[in-house]
């Protein structure tokens, strides 16, 4: 096999094989997010997160558990318009740092007599890499799926105009 | 492709049931092989064991001239289709086709070729992005066939592959297996209990009664020159009528008929003179004339031809089956009389043919 028909073939693979590596990118986002949302809500700090806040981020959280999901449903399809949808949930989870662990980290809280930090340096930077990771895999998915296809598109051009 | 071959295999279980007595055959290559006979023959153990599913007690078995007898089944280079597909149900028609080879951690674009082209071969290029819930019980069995082809073994084994199907649908597949056959001129075994099969899609037959190989040779060898009564009467539709007689003189007595011998039937019939033997007679080689006395019960029309059933020299005597050309009704209670056009002779303590 030459170079040229090793990479037809390639191509020709993706009318039956699923975009396996998107969708596992995307079930990998959510698993990350699944790691932020355990890990916000942690240590003892009173009251602090018990705000409009709160209610949001978990609203939010299964919002896009479910959006996810179904966009890796999408993506296993080569369906192109979910790379759009994986793009702006990968927005939104950079968005994310800036609210609630931005908002707890360093912040003080009197607990009983005691003044205790809401978030310390280690939580903050652990819940930044999940949300980070969990925004690169959102990004990778859509770009992976968005390449894939417009090659598929492209190869199923020329076989219904018969030149393969 | 490859040569097999079986030397006095024979197959013992735990419980000391012998299925299998004394097997030997040799396939040549590209050769079709049916093994056909009643349930319980032994025919499913046999093939069971030249794919290494099954321990072979006693004797070899040899690929291509080397001894695979204690190999293990995947080592054997042998695909085997099985009467209920044996696909995975959550996977694509792709992607059990290329599952063997994907376990094998082949080349995935060379996987795609083989697919493609064994999609190709058995039509079903556009059923590749279906699961096999999907697809009727025909084109399953062709997948199971595809899965097989991908792996260009050696030799394809098939057990039963079209005992699923319906009447119209077994028909449509066996032409595909003959097909599919001639195009890729692979050896092949071939299990079953239906002597239709057997006869259309076999180079050779070989035919098994109680663990016990009974006759092999080609369908019209089988046919024409049954080895023993058990052949005679399991290779035929209708089954062959078998009378026992007399041979007396120049004829032969039976209750209620008599028929005339020719003078090479004389000849090999001179040690049996006086003695009982079997009289065969494919309802075929009946056809209306002076002869025997037949009292008809019940006739079935099949348009070219009409099977007629009835007794010879009355209600009470032997049955008879005769297949007559032409569209024939007779009434129950008719009495007919039909000539004899071809006989087969068999030794009555033997069951061996009289040649």
């Amino acid at each position: 096999m030459n170079e040229n028909e090793e990479r037809l073939i390639q191509r020709d693979r993706m009318r039956f094989i699923k975009n396996s590596l998107s969708a596992n990118l995307a079930i990998l986002a959510i698993v990350f997010n699944v790691l932020y949302f355990v890990s916000i809500y942690r240590s003892n700090v009173g009251t602090f997160y018990y705000n409009y806040l709160m209610g949001i981020s978990v609203v939010y959280n299964l919002i896009f558990m479910l959006a996810t999901f179904l966009s890796s449903e999408g993506v296993k399809n080569y369906k192109k318009n979910y790379s759009y949808l994986l793009v702006a949930l990968g927005i939104g989870q950079i968005i994310r740092i800036f609210i609630l662990p931005a908002k707890a980290h360093g912040a003080i809280v009197a607990v009983g007599d005691a003044m205790t930090t809401v978030m310390g340096d280690k939580q903050y930077v652990s819940l930044l890499v999940y949300l980070i990771i969990s925004a690169v895999c959102l990004i990778a998915a859509a770009v992976t799926n968005y390449i894939k296809c417009s090659m598929l598109e492209a190869h199923m051009k020329t076989l219904t105009e018969g030149s393969v | 492709m490859a040569e097999l071959s079986l030397q006095h295999i024979d197959k013992v279980y735990d419980n000391n049931v012998q299925a299998v007595f004394d097997f030997n055959l040799d396939v040549k290559d590209g050769e079709l092989i049916v093994l056909v006979g009643p349930s319980g023959c032994g025919k499913s153990t046999t093939l069971r064991m030249v794919a290494g599913l099954e321990d072979i007690t006693k004797g070899h078995l040899f690929l291509d001239g080397k001894d695979i007898t204690q190999s293990p089944a995947k080592d054997r280079d042998m695909a085997m289709v099985f009467q209920n597909y044996a696909l995975y149900g959550h996977m694509t028609i792709y992607e059990n086709m290329a599952f063997s080879l994907t376990l094998r951690k082949e080349n995935p674009n060379v996987i795609h070729k083989k697919v493609l082209a064994a999609a190709e071969i058995l039509d079903l290029t556009s059923q590749l992005n279906k699961k096999p819930a999907q697809l009727s019980g025909g084109q399953r069995q062709r997948v199971a066939m595809g899965r097989s082809i991908v792996r260009n073994p050696k030799v394809f084994l098939f057990d039963e592959p079209l005992s699923n199907l319906d009447a119209k649908l077994r028909g449509a597949t066996r032409r595909e297996i003959l097909l599919l056959h001639k195009r890729l001129q692979a050896t092949m075994l071939y299990v079953t209990h239906d002597q239709t099969e057997a006869l259309t899609l076999a180079d050779r037959i070989v035919c098994m009664s109680m663990g016990y190989v009974q006759q092999v040779g080609t369908p019209l060898e089988l046919y024409d020159s049954p080895a023993n009564i058990f052949v005679a009467s399991f290779i035929g539709l209708p089954p062959m009528n078998l009378f026992d007689v007399k041979v007396t003189g120049d004829e032969l007595v039976g209750a209620g008929f008599t028929a005339a011998l020719t003078d090479e039937e004389k000849k090999l019939l001179l040690p049996y003179q006086g003695k009982e033997i079997v009289l065969g007679v494919r309802p075929e080689n009946f056809e209306e004339g002076p002869g025997i006395p037949v009292t008809i019960t019940t006739n079935e029309n099949l348009g070219m031809n009409t099977l007629a059933y009835g007794n010879i020299g009355g209600v009470s005597g032997m049955k008879v089956c005769a297949k007559l050309k032409g569209w024939i009704d007779y009434k129950h209670g008719q009495n007919v009389q039909f000539t004899i056009k071809r006989k087969h002779l068999f030794d009555k303590e033997t069951t061996n043919a009289i040649r």
